[in-house]
C-alpha cells in the first residue's frame, strides 16, 4: 500500500533502521505528498514537515490536547496519530481556520471574551470547540464543557472560554 | 521518542494474521495505549500493524442475534450510537468516561479490552453482559469468554498471530444494566473503582462485575442466588456487599488506597442497586 | 467603580493586542522554533535520590550515531544560583535529587540524543538521603550540601547556616510573645503541611542556545525574565554581560516557573562543546515534573493566644520549608511568606522562625503566591480554630483583628487609608455566600442523615511583592513614520495581559489611539530596555509607571519641537487626540505625525528628531529586613483580599463539590476589567488545583511517582465550582498607576483556606493537610464516626494515617 524505503532517513542523514512512507494527505484543504518515517507522529508530521506549528505538545500521551487537530473532522490529538495513519485522510489545523485574513466567528470570539491568555492550549481548544460546533451549532453549557474536557489551559481557568463558544453558539443562525 | 519501526495497513485478514505472527509484532487500531507505550519505551514493538483496513473489524450491528461490535469501532461511535443506547445504553455509558473526547474518536472498544487494564471502564459492562471476544488466527476463529480474555495486570491471552476480530454481546430479551464510575477528579482520569450491574428480573438474574479491584475485573459469583433468596431490597444491598467485599483484592496505588477502594465499592453497589431496582416496595423482582 | 470615569482605556475590558497571533497559531514560542544547523540536547538523570557517581562512561554514547557533544559535570567548573550560588550544571560528584541532570548529550535529532543517552553507563554509589525537612534540621541528618560555608550568597538579606541543612533562616520578632501568651485568656496550637506541587504551565522550559566566537552567546528561551537569565548567565560563566543576548518570544505559561535560569546554561555549554551549532534543550512533560523547579512543601505550625473578647494577642509561627536539593528562589519564598506570615492581622506580639531546609528532592522555586498559598493556608485554618475556642463567629473573629488604618504590620510598617481594606473584602465574601454563622453539631448531624452535607467558610489574603530593594522597570515609547508608537519593555506576558495594560497606560497618556500603539511580542536585552523580572505581581505596576513616565517624557519632546514652530511657550501646549495645541487657540497646531520623525519648515529647514519616549521606576522606599528582627519595609504595595466559599461534601465518598467560590479583591484601580477578571477566575482556579487535587508522591526513596498528566491531576473544564463571582473593592494605591496595585498571584492564595473551613463548617472534621481529595476526606469522616461508635459500612479496616508529627519540627 506504501512506497517503502529500507532506510529510516531522519533529518541530519543518521541511518536508523525502520521504514519511510510516503503519505498523501489533505491538510487545510491542500492536498499534500510527503514522506514520513513510520514511528513520525501526526504532530510531529505537522510540525517539522509542514511547518504548521500552531498545535503544540503539551504532554506527547494525550492527556493534555494542546495538539488537538480535526482528523477526518474529528478532534484527536495528534501525538497519538501516526503520520502514516493520516494518508488518505483529511486534516485541519488552526492555521487553516481564517479564510483570507478573515477570522472566523470562534476565533473572534475568542478574543473578544478574553479566552485568551498564553496561547500555548489555544490553538488545541479552537479545534475542540470548533468541531463540537460543526456537529451540534446550539450546545448548552454541559455540553461545552464536555467538548473542552480534554484541552488543559492553566491560565484562564475554562470560564471565558466557555463563555466565548456558548456566546459563538448563540449567536449562530439554524444551520450556520 | 518513539523507536523506529515497521508498518503496514493489510486489507486482508490472512496478511494480517501473518505480520502479527512474527516476532514484536503489535496491531494498531486506535492507538491510544500503544503510541504510550512506544512512547514510554514499555513496547519494543518492531512491526505495528494497522488494522483498520481490515473489513472483518468494521462490523457493529444490534439484532436479534445480540450485539456485535468489530475491532475498529472506536468509543465515541459506541457512544453515539442512538441504537446502541436504546438496546444497551450502559456500553455507550462506560464509553464516555473513557479519557478524554480527542482519545474517544480514536480509542477503540476492543483496544480498551485488549490492554487489559484491570480499570478498563468497557471490561465490566462486557463482563457482566456475558460477552465473548472472537479472536481469529491462521488456524481460524476462537470465541473466548471475556473472563478468559483478561489474564492478569495488562495481560490478555492473546498469542503471537492472533488478532481479536469483534466482540460479541449474546441477546437479550429483556433485562437492564447499570455503569458507575468513581474517579479522582471530573475530568479525565482512570477508574478509583467502576461497577457495572445487569439484571433480568424475569429470570433471576444480577450479575455485578467490580472494575480496578483486582488483577482484573471481578465479576462476582453467587449474585444470581443472593437475588434471588433476598426477600427485600437492603438483604440483597448488604449481602452483595459481604460478597463483593470476599471477591475483590484491591491494591494500595497513587490512585487510592485498598481501604478507601474497599469502601467505595460498597458505596457503589448500594448506588447502583437502588438504580437497578428504584421501588423498595414491589420486592421481589419478578 | 467610579474613578475610572476620567479615563478612555485605564479601567476599560481591551482584549488582548496579541489575540489575533494566537488565536490563527501564528505566535511563535520557543517551542516552535528551529535555527539553520540546530542540535537537540537530551540528558541523563539521577536514579537515586542522593549518591556518589562513581564513575561515567560516555564511550559508546559519543560513538553513536548523530552525537556531536557529550558533557559530564566534572568538566564544568561553574555554580550557579540567584540567591545561593549553590547549584551544579550537571551533577558532579553526588547527585541530589532523583532526576537532577548527570549528563547530556546533543545530536541531530532528539531521537538520536535519546538513543546516545542510553548508552552511557553510570556507577552509582546510593547514599543516605534527607526526604523530609524536619529530619533535615536533625543534628545527625545527613547534609545536602556541605559545602554550604563555602558557597556566595545574597549577603545582608539571606542567612544560610554552615553545617546544617539551612539555606535561609528568617526570622520576624515583634512585641514579647512569651508575655503576651502569658497574659492570654485562650492559647491554642496548630500544624499544618502543603505538600509539594507543580506550576504546570503548558509550554515545557525550553531554550535555544549559541556559543558564538569571542564569547558571544544567543539565547532564545521560554522564560518569564530576560535580564535576569543575562545576569545570573553573566556571573556564572564570567562573560560580560553585552556579549549575551537573551531573546524571549511567546510564552506559553509561567507561574514563577520560568523566574530565573534554568536551561539556559547547559544549553550553551552543549553549543560550545558541538562546535558553536544551536543546541535546544525543551523537557518533555515528565522532565518538566520531575526535573524542573516545584512549590516547595511547608511544615507550619502556630502557637495563638488571645483574650476573651477574641484580640489575637500574640503569635508564634515556625515555619518549614521543604526546599529540596537548590536554594533557587526557595530562600526568598521562605522570606517572603514570613513577613506576610501572621495574616492581614494587627498582632502586637508576633514571634516567626523561617526555616528553608535543604532536602534531596526536586528543588523549589517561585510558583504564584511565593510562598502565601502554603502560609495563608495554615493561618487561616489557625483563625477559625481559634475563633471556635473563643466561641466567636469566624467572620466576626477576623473583623476583630484585621489591619485597618493606623496599625502596625509585623515588621513595623503603618497601614493607612490608602494601604487597602482587607475588612471590605472580608464582608464582601460572607455576603456573597450567604454567611450565617458556624454549624452546631446538631444541625450538621440532621443534615448528615441525608448522605450529603454543605458548608460555609471564609479565608483572608494579603501579599506584597517580593523583590529585591533595587528593583527597577524601564520602558520606551518608540514613535514610527505614521506617527503609531512601538512600545519596548523587557516585562514579558505570558499571558497575564500586561502588554495590553501596558498599551492602555501609554494610549491614555499620549492621547492617542490604542490601535496606534504596538508592544512587540519579543523581549531582547539588546533592544528592549531593562526590567528586573517578570515576577511578583509588580510587571502591571512598574511597567505601567515607567511607561507613563516615558509617555511624559515623549510629549515633553514633542511640545519642545511644536513649541518653536507654533511660537508658544511649551507650558501653553496641550496634547489631545494625536494633536498637538495651543490651549488658547487651538487651530494653532500640529499633528504628531508632522512633529515625531522631526519638523520639516516649507523653505526645508528641519528641527526635532525622532521622538523616543524614555521612562523607568525604581520601587521607592525599600529596607532590608534587620536579620535578627525583620523589621524594615519590604512592600512596594500590599493588595489585600478574601474568598469565600460554599461547599457540598458526599459523605460516602468524600468528594467536594464547590458551589460557590466567591473572591474579593482590593486592587486599587482596574487597569483592564477583562484581563482582571481572567487573572482572578484563572487565579481561583489554579487555586483550586492546590486545595482539591494537587501534590507531587514520592517513593520511600525520593522517586517522584505522579511525573505527569496521568496522576497528576490539575483542573479541568469539568473540575469547575457551580458558581464563581469576583468583587472588586478600589482604595485607591497613592503610588500605583492610576492608583492600581499588583493582582496577578492573589486569586489562588486563599482558595484552599475557605474551602478547609467551609469543610469544617460542613462536618465538624478540621482538616490540617492539601490537597483535600475525596480520600482524605472521607478517611475522615471515617475517623469522626469510628470515634463516635457509629458503624462503618461493611467493617472496613482503616489505614495508616498520614500524620504530619514525625523529627524534630
Amino acid at each position: 500500500m506504501f512506497d517503502e524505503t529500507p532506510q529510516n532517513t531522519l533529518p541530519g542523514a543518521i541511518k536508523l533502521p525502520g521504514a519511510v512512507y510516503t503519505i498523501s494527505v489533505e491538510v487545510n484543504g491542500k492536498a499534500c505528498t510527503e514522506e514520513a518515517p513510520a514511528q513520525m507522529t501526526l504532530l510531529q508530521f505537522l510540525r517539522e514537515r509542514l511547518f504548521l506549528t500552531g498545535a503544540k505538545e503539551g504532554c506527547g500521551v494525550g492527556e493534555c490536547g494542546a495538539c488537538t487537530v480535526l482528523l477526518n473532522g474529528r478532534a484527536v490529538d495528534a501525538c497519538l496519530v501516526l503520520a502514516v495513519e493520516a494518508d488518505q485522510a483529511s486534516v485541519r489545523t488552526v492555521e487553516g481556520e481564517a479564510r483570507d485574513g478573515e477570522l472566523t466567528l470562534l476565533q473572534r470570539a475568542f478574543i473578544e471574551h478574553g479566552a485568551v491568555q498564553c496561547g500555548f492550549c489555544t490553538s488545541g481548544m479552537l479545534l475542540s470547540a470548533q468541531s463540537l460546533l460543526e456537529s451540534n451549532p446550539h450546545p448548552n453549557r454541559e455540553e461545552i464543557v464536555e467538548a473542552i474536557s480534554g484541552n488543559l489551559c492553566r491560565c484562564t481557568g475554562y470560564v471565558q472560554i466557555l463563555e466565548a463558544i456558548e456566546a459563538v453558539g448563540e449567536g449562530m443562525e439554524e444551520g450556520g | 521518542m518513539i523507536r523506529p519501526f515497521k508498518y503496514s495497513k493489510p486489507r486482508f485478514l490472512r496478511e494480517a494474521l501473518e505480520a502479527l505472527e512474527k516476532e514484536n509484532a503489535r496491531a494498531l487500531a486506535g492507538g491510544s495505549d500503544l503510541l504510550v507505550e512506544l512512547r514510554e519505551g514499555k513496547s519494543q514493538a518492531e512491526h505495528i500493524v494497522d488494522v483498520k483496513a481490515i473489513p472483518e473489524l468494521s462490523c457493529f450491528s444490534i439484532g436479534k442475534d445480540g450485539i456485535i461490535i468489530g475491532g475498529q469501532l472506536t468509543l465515541n461511535e459506541l457512544a453515539e450510537s442512538k441504537e446502541l443506547g436504546q438496546t444497551c445504553p450502559i456500553l455507550g455509558d462506560a464509553a464516555r468516561t473513557v479519557a478524554t473526547p480527542q482519545v474517544r474518536n480514536r480509542a477503540t472498544l476492543v483496544g480498551n479490552l485488549c490492554t487489559a487494564s484491570p480499570a478498563a471502564d468497557l471490561a465490566p459492562p462486557l463482563f457482566v453482559l456475558g460477552a465473548a471476544v472472537v479472536v481469529a488466527s491462521k488456524e481460524g476463529e476462537q470465541r473466548i469468554p471475556i473472563q478468559q480474555f483478561f489474564q492478569g495486570p495488562k495481560k490478555n491471552c492473546l498469542q503471537p498471530g492472533q488478532l481479536v476480530l469483534r466482540v460479541e454481546i449474546p441477546p437479550r430479551s429483556t433485562g437492564r444494566g447499570v455503569f458507575m464510575k468513581k474517579s479522582r477528579v471530573r475530568g479525565h482520569d482512570l477508574a478509583t473503582i467502576n461497577v457495572a450491574g445487569w439484571t433480568n428480573p424475569q429470570a433471576g438474574i444480577l450479575r455485578i462485575c467490580i472494575g480496578a479491584c483486582g488483577p482484573t475485573p471481578v465479576l462476582l459469583t453467587s449474585s444470581d442466588e443472593l437475588y434471588q433468596r433476598a426477600v427485600c431490597r437492603d438483604e440483597l444491598l448488604d449481602g452483595l456487599a459481604t460478597l463483593a467485599q470476599d471477591q475483590i483484592a484491591p491494591i494500595d496505588d497513587l490512585r487510592a488506597s485498598a481501604a478507601y477502594r474497599r469502601s467505595l465499592v460498597t458505596v457503589f453497589l448500594g448506588r447502583m442497586v437502588r438504580i437497578l431496582f428504584p421501588e423498595e416496595g414491589g420486592w421481589p423482582h419478578v | 467603580m467610579s474613578a475610572d470615569q476620567d479615563y478612555k482605556y485605564i479601567g476599560k475590558g481591551i482584549s488582548r493586542l496579541d489575540g489575533p497571533e494566537k488565536v490563527t497559531g501564528s505566535a511563535m514560542f520557543v517551542h516552535d522554533m528551529t535555527l539553520p544547523g540546530m542540535l537537540y540536547g537530551k540528558m541523563v538523570k539521577s536514579p537515586h535520590a542522593c549518591a556518589r557517581i562513581v564513575s561515567i562512561d560516555i564511550s559508546e554514547a559519543e560513538k553513536s550515531p548523530g552525537v556531536r557533544a557529550v558533557l559530564v559535570g566534572r568538566e564544568l567548573p561553574y555554580k550557579v544560583g540567584i540567591y545561593m550560588i549553590d547549584k551544579d550544571i550537571l551533577a558532579k560528584e553526588v547527585a541530589r535529587y532523583h532526576g537532577e541532570p548527570v549528563v547530556a548529550i546533543a545530536a541531530q535529532s532528539e531521537l538520536a540524543a535519546e538513543e546516545a543517552c542510553a548508552k552511557v553507563k553510570i556507577v552509582w554509589e546510593a547514599l543516605p538521603a534527607v526526604l523530609d525537612p524536619r529530619e533535615g534540621l536533625s543534628p545527625a541528618a545527613p547534609l545536602v550540601h556541605p559545602e554550604l560555608a563555602s558557597y556566595s550568597y545574597m549577603k545582608g538579606v539571606f542567612q544560610p547556616q554552615p553545617g546544617t541543612n539551612i539555606s535561609h533562616h528568617q526570622k520576624i520578632r515583634k512585641g514579647d510573645v512569651e508575655i503576651a501568651l502569658a497574659k492570654a485568656d485562650v492559647v491554642w496550637e496548630a500544624k499544618f503541611y502543603n505538600p509539594p506541587v507543580q506550576h504546570v504551565a503548558m509550554e515545557t522550559h525550553t531554550c535555544i542556545a549559541q556559543a558564538l566566537p569571542g564569547s558571544q552567546v544567543q539565547i532564545w528561551t521560554s522564560a518569564q525574565s530576560p535580564f535576569t537569565v543575562r545576569n545570573l548567565f553573566s556571573a556564572c560563566f564570567g562573560i560580560p554581560h553585552q556579549n549575551i543576548r537573551v531573546h524571549v518570544p511567546y510564552v506559553g505559561g509561567g507561574f514563577g516557573g520560568k523566574a530565573g535560569i534554568h536551561l539556559e546554561p547547559l544549553a550553551y555549554l552543549l553549543s560550545q562543546k558541538a562546535g558553536g551549532r544551536p543546541v535546544k534543550l525543551t523537557m518533555t512533560r515528565e522532565e518538566e515534573f520531575g526535573a524542573m523547579p516545584s512549590r516547595q512543601g511547608l511544615y507550619s505550625q502556630f502557637t495563638t493566644g488571645a483574650t476573651r473578647e477574641g484580640k489575637i494577642i500574640s503569635l508564634v509561627a515556625k515555619y518549614i520549608w521543604d526546599a529540596g536539593a537548590y536554594a533557587d528562589y526557595g530562600v526568598n519564598v521562605g522570606r517572603a511568606a514570613s513577613y506576610s506570615g501572621a495574616g492581614p492581622y494587627e498582632i502586637p506580639n508576633c514571634h516567626i522562625d523561617s526555616l528553608v531546609v535543604y532536602t534531596n528532592k526536586v528543588f523549589g522555586t517561585a510558583y504564584r503566591g511565593f510562598g502565601h498559598l502554603e502560609a495563608l493556608w495554615g493561618i487561616e485554618r489557625n483563625m477559625d480554630i481559634g475563633a471556635r475556642r473563643l466561641g466567636l463567629d469566624p467572620v466576626e473573629f477576623r473583623r476583630r483583628n484585621v489591619l485597618r488604618p493606623g496599625a502596625k504590620t509585623i515588621t513595623g510598617e503603618t497601614v493607612t487609608e490608602h494601604t487597602g481594606r482587607v475588612d471590605l473584602c472580608l464582608e464582601k465574601v460572607a455576603e456573597e455566600i450567604g454567611w450565617n454563622g458556624i454549624q452546631t453539631e446538631e444541625e450538621r448531624a440532621q443534615a448528615m442523615a441525608g448522605g450529603k452535607v454543605r458548608g460555609k467558610g471564609v479565608a483572608l489574603l494579603h501579599k506584597a511583592p517580593a523583590m529585591p530593594v533595587f528593583t527597577s522597570s524601564a520602558a520606551l515609547l518608540k514613535f514610527n513614520e505614521n506617527g503609531s508608537v512601538d512600545l519596548l519593555t523587557s516585562i514579558i506576558d505570558y499571558g497575564q495581559g500586561t502588554y495590553t495594560a501596558l498599551a492602555q497606560a501609554a494610549a491614555e497618556e499620549l492621547k492617542m489611539p490604542i490601535e496606534r500603539i504596538q508592544v512587540p511580542w519579543e523581549s531582547d536585552t539588546a533592544m528592549t530596555p531593562y526590567d528586573w523580572q517578570t515576577v511578583a505581581s509588580r510587571g502591571a505596576f512598574m511597567g505601567c509607571k515607567a511607561v507613563i513616565a516615558a509617555a511624559r517624557d515623549a510629549l515633553q519632546q514633542i511640545k519642545e519641537t511644536a513649541s518653536q514652530v507654533l511660537r508658544a511657550p511649551v507650558e501653553e501646549l496641550v496634547c489631545r487626540d494625536e494633536v498637538v495645541f495651543v490651549a488658547h487657540r487651538p487651530e494653532e497646531c500640529l499633528s504628531y505625525r508632522e512633529v515625531v520623525m522631526g519638523y520639516s519648515y516649507p523653505n526645508g529647514n528641519s528641527i526635532g528628531g525622532p521622538v523616543i519616549g524614555r521612562g523607568h521606576y525604581i520601587a521607592q522606599g525599600l529596607t532590608h529586613l534587620d536579620l535578627e528582627t525583620g523589621q524594615g519595609l519590604p512592600a512596594l504595595d500590599w493588595t489585600y483580599g478574601a474568598h469565600g466559599a460554599e461547599i457540598e461534601v458526599d459523605l460516602d465518598t468524600g468528594e467536594i463539590t464547590v458551589l460557590n467560590l466567591a473572591t474579593a479583591l482590593d486592587v486599587g484601580q482596574v487597569l483592564n476589567a477583562q484581563s482582571l477578571r481572567g487573572q482572578i477566575i484563572g487565579g481561583v482556579v489554579q487555586g483550586l488545583g492546590s486545595a482539591l487535587l494537587e501534590e507531587f508522591r514520592f517513593s520511600p526513596q525520593g522517586r517522584l511517582l505522579n511525573a505527569g498528566f496521568v496522576d497528576y491531576k490539575i483542573p479541568t473544564s469539568k473540575d469547575l465550582p457551580r458558581k464563581m463571582s469576583q468583587h472588586i473593592i478600589l482604595t485607591e494605591q497613592l503610588d500605583g498607576p492610576y492608583g492600581a496595585r499588583g493582582v496577578a498571584e492573589h486569586p489562588m492564595i486563599s482558595v484552599p483556606g475557605a474551602i478547609g473551613n467551609a469543610l469544617y463548617d460542613a462536618l465538624g472534621i478540621d482538616f490540617f493537610e492539601l490537597p483535600l481529595n475525596a480520600e482524605r476526606v472521607w478517611l475522615g469522616i471515617q475517623r469522626k464516626r469510628s470515634e463516635t461508635q457509629d458503624t462503618l459500612p461493611g467493617a472496613i479496616k482503616l489505614p495508616r494515617a498520614i500524620h504530619l508529627d514525625k523529627g524534630g519540627a
